[in-house]
């Protein structure tokens, strides 16, 4: 039983990150914030991809690990930059991260 | 009213669809998730109500470690508020285009935001403007596989292979490249994205969780909007 109640209070603290923003901003956000929250998705997208790429996660923690990963990841970029397709990023990204990985030995 | 009925179900329906692109990155990890809940002596109910009541990924793999290894509630509950977090940020982002659809709306979409379909919804945004229930209809998507892939992890079980061991770890950071690599094309974006990547990779190796996010979306958008005000304005159409 006590499981389920973990889950309500995991659901309630990770409910209240996710609707907090939503349920409060509801008027015309000061120019200064709007300005800020312009710039929000570049940062975070970012955020979301970069040490992905560039770090791997161990029994001590984060460390850095600049491997075939990151290669992909910029053949990726540039794949991205030039189409702007979604899937075709993600295939030449992966593609070319197995081939790495077999030249390299991995 | 009949109008509006078909606008809103097209909506719901193109959200839905759009986040498609980002299943092959979630699935296997939905699946991973059942066979690790599994493992840890949850049963097959306890292991999908995860999915389905917390949706999160990131912190149902920590749950299923600190249950396996006897934490209590609170800890639990604690280290759930530390890792999504970050939702706080995608949150207010979120809000900045979708502020004016109804409250009760606004709360639904709060249920199921995620990292994915927060993207998916900013990127379309960017482009149309925001609309409540495009989001609607990507969180919907991303909670449907969510909850196939842990059905599906927990009657394959340990057939499915690793797949970090795969890179399949990578589908999720090339998906999120395609979504950025539009919006870095003005000075402004592309400053922000190089400091983001800087902050997050320093970060990510000295805190714990995904503080990371939160922090390079703090600072690196705050970064921009002063960069934007000190940089001479330029037309809408070299913004690009």
């Amino acid at each position: 039983m006590s499981i389920w109640l973990t889950y309500l209070g995991m659901a309630a603290v990770t409910y209240a990150a996710r609707a907090i923003p939503l349920l409060v901003m509801r008027n015309n956000p000061p120019p200064w914030l709007a300005l800020w929250l312009r710039y929000v998705p570049a940062a975070v997208f970012t955020a979301l991809v970069v040490p992905a790429l560039v770090t791997t996660s161990g029994a001590a923690g984060r460390v850095l690990s600049l491997g075939p990963a990151v290669l992909a990841g910029i053949i990726g970029a540039l794949v991205a930059w030039r189409t702007s397709n979604a899937i075709l990023t993600v295939v030449c990204g992966m593609v070319s991260f197995w081939v790495i990985r077999m030249v390299m030995g991995g | 009213m009949q109008g509006e009925t078909t606008g809103r179900w097209q909506a719901i329906r193109s959200g839905f669809v759009a986040t498609m692109i980002v299943w092959p990155g979630v699935a296997p990890f939905g699946m991973v998730y059942a066979v690790s809940a599994l493992a840890a002596g949850l049963s097959f109910a306890e292991t999908l109500g995860m999915s389905l009541i917390v949706f999160a990924g990131a912190s149902q793999f920590t749950a299923v470690g600190l249950f396996a290894a006897g934490a209590n509630p609170i800890s639990i509950i604690a280290a759930t508020a530390i890792i999504n977090a970050r939702h706080l940020l995608l949150a207010a982002s979120t809000a900045s285009y979708i502020r004016q659809s109804p409250g009760w709306l606004r709360a639904v979409v709060a249920f199921q935001l995620t990292d994915e379909t927060y993207a998916v919804g900013v990127q379309q945004f960017e482009k149309t403007g925001g609309d409540a229930w495009f989001q609607f209809g990507a969180n919907l998507s991303l909670y449907f596989i969510w909850a196939l892939s842990t059905v599906i992890g927990s009657l394959l079980g340990a057939l499915i292979p690793d797949p970090a061991g795969l890179g399949l770890d990578l589908i999720f950071p090339l998906t999120f490249i395609a979504f950025l690599m539009p919006m870095v094309r003005d000075r402004v974006n592309r400053s922000v994205a190089l400091l983001a990547a800087g902050i997050s990779v320093a970060a990510a190796l000295w805190l714990p969780g995904s503080w990371y996010v939160l922090l390079a979306g703090l600072i690196g958008s705050a970064f921009g909007a002063w960069f934007a005000g000190v940089t001479p304005k330029t037309t809408p159409k070299e913004q690009l």
